[in-house]
């Protein structure tokens, strides 16, 4: 741990990363129990304003803060992130180490599926999803969660088939241990870096995807703050207040930017060898 | 190789054969009812009933899947609920657009891309490369639409050079180009980006081979060795990626056409999608399958052409 200390001490682009990260992270959190000005209180009177004192990014068009706004967003942003990554993580991982110890038609016929769910483009499942399902943040998890189901099933069969051909893991299969308990016990705490690093991109893409939608309409539905949202409404009143549509778009890409600096310093500094599936 | 090509065509028939039951499933079996889906649930029962008998809801599934299926062959898709034009000649006037725009955005990113991952490559490990690596990491993380609404705020509400938006149609072919710049730009970003990725590997690994060291040994300029002997192999993978990220266009395409305001295919998802217009999304979204699906068939192909190895494994 002491040299994975001292090599992230020089990794510049993993430093980035986590401090963009710790910044969208730290101003969710203090969202949650402070924004200079409450997000849902309309005031046509101070609508479109630019930036000033009062309200550091300006108002939208029913007279709300920007950045009290935007500082809720990342909640939001953070909230479809996480649960749609942490469902397709349980899932595919269960399933990719379950193809990985069994072999034979499971793996066969896990690797097909997920053959399928690639070839479909990912944003119009998504839009299939949530159209047919409902506009709504739940089904937005639930559709972002799909595609990231084969993502962590490939990488976890992959790694972990190589896994099970190394000594040790043979060494526990002649002592008798079961699969499942092999898999726990040796498999899953050794592939454990693959995974983790996989799960940062995967965040990222999320959140872009999360932006996507509810840009389209199909994401968190109002009053909820989104920032895909925030930046359609700001598009139609782009000639009025050019500025409103600059710093949702700008929240999404740096904290796009932190986790995917975050995930590249990680597979740099866990193990540089690994090789990453990067879908969109 | 005929028994790979074989092979790789019934894998990409079986494929989109799943595909269809899965489009079929999601549109049709998951929300229940389909009608209630179009009309909405303060619909009156006869005019259910009505939209159920015109659409065939009321048939047994396997029915309906079977029709839907003979119509996808026969490019008989069934009428618009909301345009109540046939569905055929809706995605085939919204083709026009999206099919430039699509190609016009690959080929901005092939154009720039390869040589930005040549240079990269070319400086390895040094202020060149970093630049490149650096640009590339913020066009994966910056979303294509905030770059098209950044590009309309500079170039048509600043300087008014381009159109914020809308499409004049192909009767005006250089003011249809114009409209079609701005959003192929932004389309472009992310995959001139991952291009610009996939290049400088490719070329960082042909410029370790021994043929670039002979070619280097004989003294040939170092623009030689880049273009002629390193990046025609390095084209290889390239030529892979661009062909995968070609099917993304397409689907990125529904969120730019929906940012610039053209009557593309994406937009005719966006409008269906509001309109609830089950029969337009469930005909665009497997179209759009069987684009992808083609491509990487192509793709595939194209590679054992250019490249004797992955037939062996396949």
């Amino acid at each position: 741990m002491n040299t994975f200390r001292a090599r992230a001490a020089r990794h510049v682009g993993f430093q980035i990363g986590a401090v963009l990260l710790l910044l969208f992270v730290g101003t969710a959190l203090v969202s949650v129990l402070w924004t200079p000005h409450p997000i849902d209180t309309l005031n046509m009177r101070a609508k479109l304003m630019p930036s000033s004192t009062a309200y550091p990014l300006g108002t939208d068009h029913l007279g709300r803060d920007v950045l009290s706004r935007i500082m809720v967003g990342a909640q939001t942003s953070i909230t479809v992130g996480l649960i749609a990554v942490a469902i397709g993580l349980t899932i595919g991982v269960a399933l990719g180490a379950w193809a990985a110890a069994r072999g034979g038609w499971v793996d066969e016929a896990l690797s097909r599926t997920s053959d399928l769910i690639f070839a479909f483009p990912a944003v119009l499942i998504a839009i299939l999803i949530t159209s047919v399902l409902g506009a709504s943040a739940q089904n937005a998890i639930l559709a972002i969660a799909i595609f990231n189901i084969p993502v962590f099933a490939r990488v976890t069969r992959g790694a972990a088939l190589s896994m099970w051909s190394r000594d040790f893991i043979r060494a526990a299969t002649a002592m008798g241990q079961g699969p499942v308990g092999i898999t726990l016990r040796h498999v899953l705490p050794n592939i454990a870096s693959v995974l983790i690093v996989q799960a940062t991109i995967q965040f990222a893409v999320a959140i872009l995807a999360e932006a996507g939608l509810s840009y389209l309409g199909l994401g968190a539905q109002p009053p909820v703050p989104s920032w895909g949202r925030m930046l359609r409404d700001a598009q139609t009143y782009i000639f009025q207040a050019p500025e409103l549509a600059i710093w949702p778009g700008l929240a999404i890409a740096l904290a796009v930017l932190g986790l995917n600096m975050l995930g590249d310093g990680l597979r740099d500094l866990l193990d540089p060898r690994l090789r990453l599936l990067r879908v969109g | 190789m005929l028994e790979f090509l074989s092979r790789r065509l019934a894998a990409t028939l079986v494929t989109l054969a799943l595909a269809t039951v899965v489009v079929f499933a999601v549109v049709e079996v998951l929300p229940g009812d389909p009608a209630l889906v179009m009309l909405g649930t303060d619909a009156r029962p006869d005019t259910l009933a009505a939209l159920r008998a015109k659409y065939g809801f009321d048939q047994p599934l396997i029915t309906r899947y079977l029709q839907w299926i003979g119509g996808l062959l026969t490019f008989n898709l069934g009428n618009s609920h909301a345009y109540g034009t046939s569905v055929a000649k809706l995605i085939g006037d919204r083709l026009v657009v999206t099919l430039p725009l699509g190609a016009m955005a690959l080929s901005w990113a092939t154009l720039v891309a390869i040589p930005l991952g040549v240079f990269a490559a070319w400086k390895h490990r040094r202020p060149g490369d970093w630049g490149v690596m650096g640009f590339t990491q913020i066009g994966i993380s910056m979303p294509n639409f905030w770059f098209g609404i950044v590009l309309v705020l500079a170039f048509a509400v600043t300087w008014q050079w381009f159109p914020a938006g809308g499409f004049p149609g192909w009767q005006e072919p250089l003011k249809s180009v114009h409209a079609l710049i701005l959003p192929a730009l932004s389309l472009s970003l992310g995959e001139i980006a991952i291009l610009a990725r996939v290049t400088r590997s490719a070329m960082l690994d042909t410029l370790r081979e021994d043929y670039v060291r002979t070619a280097r040994a004989k003294g040939a300029p170092e623009r030689v060795v880049l273009f002629r002997h390193a990046l025609r192999n390095a084209l290889i993978p390239v030529t892979t990626v661009a062909g995968l990220i070609a099917g993304f266009l397409v689907a990125g395409a529904v969120i730019i056409e929906s940012v610039f305001r053209l009557p593309g295919v994406g937009q005719l998802v966006y409008d269906s999608i509001n309109n609830r217009d089950l029969v337009v999304i469930k005909n665009v979204v497997i179209l759009f399958t069987i684009l992808v699906l083609t491509v990487n068939l192509l793709v595939d192909l194209a590679y054992a052409l250019l490249d004797p190895r992955p037939r062996v494994r396949a």
